[in-house]
Parts: C-alpha cells; sequence; structure tokens
C-alpha cells in the first residue's frame, strides 16, 4: 500500500494531471472534478503546473484519499473551511509529486461538506500524521469532530476558552456581538 | 529505572524567541517523549480579515511574522490573484522574485546566528548579524523600511528597482562573496559547534515526509522538495531552481540539526545566484496591472471564487486560501498556513533520546517564526553610550532611509 511506502530510493513517477482527473471522474463521476487551473509564470506566461479542484461526500473521502496515493504519497498543506449554512465545507488542500521534477507538482484540493446533522469526519491521522495540528484545529475552531485522531486537546485557544463558542462558525455557536472586542 | 519527570520548556523560556512550550517526558537527562502546545500567541488574524477587504489585508497578512513578512503577503496576494483572476507584469514578478530571495537571505543569516547562540557560540553569533545587516540595507534602500516592506500588492508590487536599489544590490551580492565563507568555515570548521549539533534532533527522511515537514527542516532529512523547482511562480519559471539537499554535498542526509544548518548556508549561497539572474533578466515595463486602488477592490468585489497559493518561504511551503464572494468587498473567509504550523508537527519526534539540554537547540532548529530588533540604544564615537528618545530614533531612521534610497 502506497500509504506504508515510503523510500528515499523510489522517487515518484508523475504523472499529467489529465490523468488524475480522468481517474477520480471515472471512479467518483464527472461532477467530483471542479476547476483545474493550468498555472503559468514567468516573461513568456509558460504554463508550468496545474491545480485540481475535486469534491467528494463524506462517505467517500477516505477512498478518494487512497485513490490519489496511488499516484504520489499526498503532501498535506492544510484544511481550510467554512460554515456554509447547512453543512461546513472542509477543503483538504494537498500535493501530488512535490519531489518530482521541475514543475511537476499537482496541486489537489478536496471540498467535503460535512453537515450539521453530523459534525463527525474521519480522520486522515492514519494515513498522514502531519494532518494533527490541522484536524485539531479545524475541531476547535469549527466544531468538527475527527473520528481516530489521537489527541484531541486545544491547540491554539487559550486552556480557559469556552469550547461551546466555536471561532469560525456563522450560526449560534460561533462568537456573539459580546464575545468580539474591537481594538479600534 | 530512573524516575520520570515532565518539565515544561516554555512559553517564556531564555533559549527562546517566541513563546511555545514543549512539555518534556524525562528519564534523567534523557528526554523520551514530548508534547508540544502552542497557542500562546494566536491573535485571530483569519477572524479579523473578516471584516477587511483584500487590500486591507495585505498589511494584516504582513504583520503574521516580522521576518517573513513579504513571504505571507505574496502567498496572499498570489491567492486573491488566483480567485480573481489577476495578471502580474513580468516585471513585478521579478521583483516580487528579487524580495523573495532577499527575505530568505536575511532569514537563513539571522537563523544561522541565532542558532550559533543557542549553542554558546556567541562570536559567530554576532559575525551572522553584522552579516544580515547588508541585506536588511538593500531591503530599506529598495522600500524604506526593515520589517514590513509593503512591497506587494494585488496584481504587481509598489516599489520599482531604481538605479540606486540596483547598485545596492551589486554592491551586497559583491560583499557576500567575499565575506559570508569566513562565517560558514568559522561554525562548520568548530569541532564543539559539530558535536553540539551532529546527531542531535534527528528526523529520518520516513517521518519528515509522514510528518509533512517542509523547507530546509525537510530538506536536511534528504526530501528534495523546494516549489522553486517543483511548481515555479513569478520569475522562477524563467530559470530551473533545485532542491538542496546534503546527501548532493556530503553524500548522506542525516536530517540533524547540522544539516538544518548546513542546507541554509548553501541555500544563501543558491539565492545569490537567484538574484543574479533576477537582475540580469529583469524586464522593462510596468509594475502594476492597475494603478488605481479603486479600479482594483472594484474588480475584486465582482470576483466570486477560492483561490489558493503556495510558495517557498525561507522556512518552507507557506500556503494562503481565501475566498473572495461575488458582492462583497471583504474577504469572506482566509486560511494561512504558515511553513512552521506544519514543521512544529515533527518536534516530539526530533526530541526522542535527545538531552534536555539540546532542547531549545532543537525548537530553534526548525527556524520557529521569531521577530525581535532592537535599536534603541547606541554607542557614539567616544564610546560613551546615550539613550535615543522615540522622536531621534525616527528622524535618524528616515536620515538613513533617504540615504540608502539616494534621496
Amino acid at each position: 500500500m502506497t500509504f506504508l511506502n515510503i523510500s528515499q530510493d523510489i522517487p515518484p513517477v508523475p504523472v499529467p494531471a489529465g490523468e488524475i482527473t480522468a481517474r477520480i471522474a471515472e471512479v467518483f463521476g464527472e461532477g467530483s472534478v471542479g476547476r483545474i487551473a493550468d498555472r503559468k509564470a514567468g516573461r513568456d506566461d509558460r504554463g508550468w503546473f496545474t491545480d485540481l479542484w475535486l469534491s467528494v461526500e463524506k462517505e467517500r473521502f477516505l477512498e478518494m484519499i487512497d485513490l490519489l496515493a496511488e499516484f504520489d504519497f499526498p503532501h498535506f498543506h492544510v484544511i481550510s473551511g467554512n460554515d456554509d449554512g447547512e453543512a461546513v465545507t472542509l477543503h483538504y488542500h494537498l500535493s501530488l509529486f512535490r519531489l518530482a521534477g521541475r514543475g511537476e507538482r499537482v496541486g489537489v484540493t478536496v471540498s467535503v461538506p460535512v453537515y450539521k446533522t453530523d459534525l463527525v469526519m474521519p480522520s486522515l491521522f492514519s494515513r498522514i500524521p502531519g494532518v494533527e495540528y490541522s484536524e485539531r484545529e479545524i475541531r476547535e475552531m469549527l466544531g468538527i469532530d475527527f473520528d481516530g485522531l489521537p489527541n484531541k486537546a486545544l491547540i491554539f485557544l487559550p486552556e480557559d476558552w469556552d469550547e461551546t463558542i466555536k471561532p469560525w462558525r456563522r450560526d449560534e455557536t460561533g462568537p456573539g456581538a459580546d464575545d468580539v472586542r474591537h481594538l479600534s | 529505572m530512573e524516575k520520570k519527570y515532565k518539565i515544561p520548556i516554555g512559553p517564556v523560556h531564555v533559549g527562546l524567541k517566541e513563546p511555545i512550550t514543549a512539555w518534556l517526558d524525562l528519564e534523567g537527562e534523557k528526554i523520551v517523549g514530548a508534547t508540544v502546545r502552542p497557542g500562546a500567541i494566536h491573535r485571530g488574524i483569519e477572524y479579523m480579515a473578516r471584516d477587511r477587504n483584500p487590500i486591507q489585508v495585505i498589511y494584516l497578512s504582513e504583520r503574521i511574522c516580522g521576518i517573513c513578512s513579504f513571504s505571507h503577503i505574496m502567498a496572499f496576494v498570489r491567492a486573491v490573484e488566483d480567485a480573481a483572476t489577476i495578471p502580474v507584469p513580468p516585471r513585478a514578478q521579478y521583483i516580487r522574485t528579487l524580495v523573495l530571495e532577499l527575505e530568505r537571505l536575511h532569514s537563513h543569516m539571522l537563523w544561522a546566528g541565532v542558532a550559533c547562540y543557542t549553542i554558546g557560540f556567541d562570536s559567530a553569533f554576532h559575525l551572522g548579524m553584522v552579516l544580515r545587516e547588508k541585506v536588511m540595507d538593500v531591503l530599506e534602500a529598495l522600500s524604506g523600511n526593515r520589517v514590513n516592506y509593503g512591497v506587494g500588492t494585488v496584481g504587481g508590487v509598489r516599489w520599482d528597482i531604481t538605479p540606486a536599489v540596483a547598485k545596492s544590490v551589486k554592491d551586497m551580492l559583491r560583499y557576500y562573496r567575499r565575506e559570508f565563507s569566513p562565517f560558514y568555515d568559522v561554525v562548520t570548521g568548530d569541532p564543539i559547534a559539530l558535536a553540539r549539533m551532529r546527531n542531535v534532533g534527528v528526523l529520518t527522511y520516513e517521518e519528515a515526509v509522514r510528518h509533512t515537514a517542509v523547507g530546509p527542516t525537510a530538506r536536511a532529512s534528504g526530501v528534495r522538495c523546494d516549489l522553486r523547482k517543483t511548481s515555479p511562480y513569478e520569475a522562477y519559471g524563467d530559470f530551473s531552481v533545485e532542491a538542496i539537499v546534503p546527501q548532493d554535498f556530503y553524500g548522506k542526509a542525516y536530517g540533524d540539526v547540522f544539516d538544518r544548518f548546513l542546507v541554509r548556508v548553501h541555500e544563501v549561497y543558491q539565492s545569490l545566484e537567484i538574484i543574479d539572474h533576477v537582475m540580469e533578466g529583469l524586464p522593462e515595463g510596468e509594475i502594476l496591472w492597475e494603478k488605481n486602488l479603486n479600479k482594483v477592490l472594484a474588480y475584486t468585489k465582482k470576483a466570486e471564487g477560492t483561490g489558493i497559493a503556495s510558495i517557498e518561504a525561507p522556512r518552507g511551503d507557506d500556503t494562503h486560501v481565501v475566498h473572495l464572494a461575488a458582492g462583497d468587498e471583504n474577504v469572506t473567509w482566509w486560511k494561512v498556513r504558515a511553513p512552521t504550523y506544519a514543521n512544529a508537527v515533527s518536534w516530539p519526534l526530533m526530541f526522542r533520546n535527545n538531552e534536555l539540554a539540546d532542547a531549545p537547540l532543537i525548537i530553534n532548529s526548525i527556524d520557529p517564526c521569531i521577530s525581535c530588533m532592537e535599536r534603541m540604544l547606541i554607542t557614539d564615537a567616544s564610546g560613551e553610550k546615550s539613550v535615543v528618545t522615540r522622536t531621534e530614533l525616527l528622524d535618524k531612521c528616515r536620515e538613513k532611509t533617504r540615504r540608502l534610497m539616494g534621496k
């Protein structure tokens, strides 16, 4: 399994972004592939690398990560997220082929809506332990629990923080007017 | 079996420049486990951005860090340019690249100096600080500032390279090619420095990959990652940059503090070469996509979408994600992933089986964001010390800046 096989002696074999999107579309449907951004740089505006935006439902999230891992060990950047009303949408920002040749990295964002009726996500910790800080941050800031995350202690908020307040939420669990002090 | 102790390093500790706590489990002097607790200086900057438009957030972003301030605004404005589809003129791309590399120079030199200070090698620390002044002067000549330069903006840059700035860059390159290697030789040739740093705070290749280490921390473990190579942005599209890894120089990557030192030193030489390429290839032309800020804001207000940018900051990959909603002049949401956020996950691994006395050095070895500068005490020519008032200091700063900018 790719997640277990990391070695300095096995360089990643990059594939074009189109091959990744074709495989994703085949397994998860055409609708799962969103924006494909070709990144240009330099004096001649030459195209270099690609950023992909994918989406998946929560139940098939781990399956999509495992499929991406067939291409390369996904380097995890961060989880971003927003309270979109009925759901909190999480965006997992990853990179494939970050150890490959010039201009061969493929940025991949996987967006997952987590409905407020069940604010639990499967943790990526057993696959990529580097997700720890980000999952803990999303847990305290947006109120999403991660199933499989061993350390669920607060990370950026103070020890005496009232944990019923989720700083990044925009509903009744978010900070109220009395909780915000404007300095200027 | 020896009795176990739990000892906190931090949040405020003489060996640390910023507040963070590492709870260390000790058997005698040996560290057998560690838990890191950040959060002492969380300022809610991402939340504050919700009330600000993209131009205002540039200045918020610049204040995330006192050292890689430009890296953060570059990641932020590139994410905004991605969300709103805004092009950047080639000359501006080159100036951005120049400032990114100048920032890498001063960040790496500051780190090397602080690392020497942490192991008690104070003469090398002072040597490092003296060297760093030259690049600070170039940044001041370009922008008028030493810390937050205010150079980057959405769609370009705010300051151009004048003949006076070009000359100061040239002087700086000559100065470093002459003066940097003695510093490097003094430290790497010192048997005590080697003893304090070799095999201390080891992070293996596999651990660095799994724990998402970035920048010099990952490269010192032999991980060949560098966004300037695998995803060229700005002027890096016009010349190649190779990841600096110890095995290419010494046949093997130990992944220890000494390798983190070596990687940063070689990256200083690499940055000097990149600055040469930038100055030689600097295109003529505009430095801004649109000069009128109101027009830029009217344009970003119409934009709808999420933009992402990852750039190779001095400490590693810095990722910003921004969402703009059509009709809303403010940033809807913004996520910042500074390199230390990624590298800090590896701290508990680096602590294993090391001595308690090495804990501050291990913490500092990933170059956690540190911003600290004291300029209040001066010594005049006669050797008498005097304290400068705030007004006098401001006048002196302005006078020096005018001189550096050739005015």
